[in-house]
């Protein structure tokens, strides 16, 4: 293995380089899906039936606390990255648990939503408007639940292995997968609950 | 401690904090539709901006080009669906 040390350690390796690539493309294709759920959001929005309208539903306190968790653990991961980069493994570590942490912290909020909407009789099935809603809400909280998982899995390695082209790697992966989850967010919480509350 | 927070970043983060007290001022706040809109749109574009060249390191290696080829091919699909679907689906019935 041809190992470049005038870069980084997680673009070291060709192999590496190609994966950071690769899944740049991978977040391409995932800004597309998310465009067609807010595409099909914006069309049904006002089709609510006889359900309620999102400003009967959308609560804004839990909704800034999920903004405040999700856009502060985009910073912290971007930390672990800059602590891999210096060569600190304990702060890199610490980082990336405390993300993790906020990562459930906004799971735990929007679990709750969920459970808020539902009880004031807003179901998938109520309308065509909450039924997209939960669609385009759960599509990024299955992608957030899927990053806890994966994030702990890379938390384990770096334990076991320490900081080297292959974990560095990863761990850079996993961090643009998170900041990505947080642009996402950033639309949601603009046109879905900002917009539906204005 | 101090190298653990470089000033790029802390940056990008009070400024994406600023960003979303922006975006938030048109709940509390009564404005017209436009106006609130154009906030939005401004305030969410310009912080996606933010992640992807502060903490996303979108431009530092060799693959830079390729990189924003394949974001922004990405970005203009979704605009098109988005803005496609509004105006067939929505806009035209007015």
């Amino acid at each position: 293995m041809k190992i470049n040390h005038s870069q980084p350690l997680e673009y070291s390796t060709e192999h590496n380089r190609f994966s950071i690539l690769g899944f740049w493309i991978f977040l391409g294709a995932e800004i597309m899906l998310f465009g067609t759920l807010f595409a099909s959001y914006f069309v049904l929005v006002d089709h609510t039936g006889n359900g309620p309208v999102g400003a009967e539903i959308f609560e804004i306190t839990p909704i800034l606390m999920e903004t405040i968790f999700l856009l502060t653990s985009s910073f912290t991961i971007g930390l672990a990255i800059h602590a891999m980069r210096v060569g600190k493994q304990k702060a890199m570590i610490t980082f990336f648990i405390i993300t993790l942490l906020l990562g459930m912290g906004f799971l735990g909020y929007e679990i709750y939503d969920f459970f808020m909407y539902v009880h004031e009789g807003a179901t998938i099935q109520t309308s065509a408007f909450t039924a997209i809603l939960f669609l385009t809400l759960g599509t990024h909280g299955a992608h957030v639940t899927f990053g806890l998982f994966w994030g702990s899995v890379i938390i384990t390695q770096l334990i076991k292995h320490g900081i080297n082209y292959e974990t560095a790697n990863k761990s850079f992966i996993f961090s643009l997968y998170w900041h990505f989850l947080d642009v996402v967010w950033i639309f949601i919480f603009s046109f879905v609950f900002l917009k539906g509350m204005m | 401690m101090k190298e653990l927070f470089p000033r790029k970043q802390v940056m990008g983060f009070v400024f994406s904090l600023i960003l979303t007290a922006v975006a938030v001022t048109v709940y509390f706040f009564d404005m017209s539709f436009e106006v609130g809109s154009t906030i939005l749109l401004v305030t969410a574009f310009v912080q996606a901006a933010v992640q992807l060249v502060v903490f996303m390191h979108a431009g530092e290696t060799g693959d830079k080009k390729a990189i924003y080829t394949s974001t922004f091919y990405g970005l203009i699909i979704a605009l098109v669906t988005v803005f496609g679907s509004l105006l067939t689906l929505v806009w035209a019935y007015y």
